[in-house]
């Protein structure tokens, strides 16, 4: 009897610490981590789409989180939560991992369709979408725009 | 033989429920049919497996295939429109654009938030999958301050917050896609599969522009884009009346029947302005306006 608590003692043991070792996935083209839980706390790491992050703890809408040894905060709307493969218990599962934004890169409206649009429809304006995709506002810029509005900065703390 | 014509007249009502992506309807109808004793335990499973099939058939798009997606509405609107080039105007409308979005639900996207004035004297504003959001000259000679300019372009980034571009494609074209790509992970799309793919791809884009262009959201869509707009706004600082201020012109000017184009594509501005007015009273969502945001308001459009 003892023995059988201790055996589902250990289980969940090692179902939380697999819990615990929960990973994000970065689905933006570039995403931020950064020092505090700010948007525009000064950055730690910039981590490029599809990698895999891992995540620490939450609080509200931002995650801190560990990336090549760095760690910081990064907002949940850049990332994807990932799903655990179970393929082998469960092929509902293995279909929901399937469908990870990351494991259906490269599959659907991709570079290649677009190219293929671009070559048929050569009246499309994609010199001007590239041209507008350029336009950055720094976050010093935007920063003191809102200041200088009386504006609140948004994302922090509830 | 009862049951039989029982599972197919099942089948027949719960066949569009499926394709609107209630499985857990689906479930609790078939637990009813088969306690009631009209469907068997395995036609139960049999449908409710189904359901689950049909539903991962249409799985969400992807951020970047939105972002894809995007770009092509936007390249196409700008075959049609021409681009303001304003450098003032066009770095101003981007960092009220860019707060706001930060504000909203959605503060990041795949390739971000790009706002955009297009040159026609047309009064509109249409928001691309992904965050690419253009705005009529025409439009911004009618706003009237800031908070009126931060509101238009709130209620745009709410349309993409809810994915409402994406939700203007035809869902079985979607499904199409789905099913041609088929579960296997990372197969490459060639031939004929890419000449097919493409062509879902253009009737999506133009599903897209089409009720960009011409029919329009439905009145829910532009309701709930409101009251996203009226948070955000009301988040940022904004003084959430901007809104209901510019609906309130442009309610006067419907019934004067003016400027077709914006009122075929959002319509019902006068219960809409109820709405939102109702919203801001209940919340009591009032804040003052800073005047040094007119100030630059005038500067960057004047």
């Amino acid at each position: 009897m003892k023995k059988k608590v201790w055996v589902i003692l250990l289980g969940l043991l090692m179902m939380t610490s697999v819990a615990m070792a929960e990973t994000v996935r970065v689905i933006t083209q570039e995403a931020m981590i950064r020092k505090d839980k700010r948007f525009f706390a000064p950055i730690v790491i910039r981590v490029p789409y599809g990698e895999t992050i891992q995540e620490l703890e939450r609080k509200g809408d931002w995650l801190r989180v560990r990336y090549q040894g760095k760690q910081g905060w990064i907002h949940i709307s850049a990332v994807q939560e990932q799903k655990f493969e179970l393929s082998s218990l469960s092929t509902e599962k293995a279909t929901e991992a399937s469908q990870e934004e990351v494991s259906l890169a490269g599959k659907g409206f991709t570079p290649e369709v677009e190219k293929a649009f671009r070559d048929k429809n050569p009246k499309m304006r994609y010199d001007l979408v590239d041209q507008i995709q350029t336009i950055r506002i720094e976050d010093a810029q935007l920063q003191a725009f809102i200041r200088a509005g009386n504006l609140k900065e948004p994302g922090g703390e509830p | 033989m009862k049951s039989r014509l029982f599972f197919w007249a099942a089948m027949v009502l719960v066949i569009p429920v499926i394709l609107a992506g209630c499985t857990e309807v689906v479930k609790v109808g078939t637990s009813v049919g088969q306690e009631m004793g009209a469907i068997s335990k395995e036609d139960k499973e049999k449908i409710d497996r189904m359901a689950l099939e049909t539903e991962k058939a249409a799985r969400p798009m992807t951020e970047q295939e939105e972002y894809y997606l995007g770009r092509a509405v936007a390249a196409t609107i700008l075959g049609k429109y021409r681009v303001y080039s304003n450098e003032n105007s066009a770095r101003y409308i981007n960092e009220v654009g860019q707060a706001v979005a930060l504000a909203s639900d959605r503060p990041f996207t795949y390739g971000g938030y790009h706002f955009v004035i297009l040159d026609t004297d047309e009064v509109n504003a249409l928001s691309c999958p992904g965050g690419i959001i253009f705005i009529t000259r025409g439009m911004l000679k009618k706003a009237q301050n800031e908070e009126e300019l931060a509101a238009i372009l709130a209620h745009e980034v709410g349309h993409v917050n809810h994915k409402d571009g994406v939700g203007a494609i035809q869902r079985a074209r979607w499904v199409e896609v789905v099913t041609l790509l088929g579960s296997e992970a990372a197969k490459k799309v060639s031939g004929a599969d890419l000449a097919k793919l493409l062509s879902l791809f253009e009737g999506s884009v133009n599903d897209v522009v089409k009720t960009l262009l011409v029919s329009g959201y439905s009145r829910d869509q532009e309701a709930a884009a409101d009251l996203s707009a009226l948070t955000f706004l009301y988040r940022l600082g904004y003084d959430p009346q901007g809104l209901t201020d510019f609906m309130e012109e442009l309610a006067k000017e419907q019934t004067g029947g003016a400027g077709q184009g914006l009122f075929a594509t959002h319509p019902g501005m006068t219960e809409r302005l109820a709405k939102a007015r109702s919203v801001i009273a209940e919340n009591k969502w009032l804040q003052t306006v800073h005047p040094a945001r007119d100030r630059r308001f005038q500067q960057a459009t004047g």
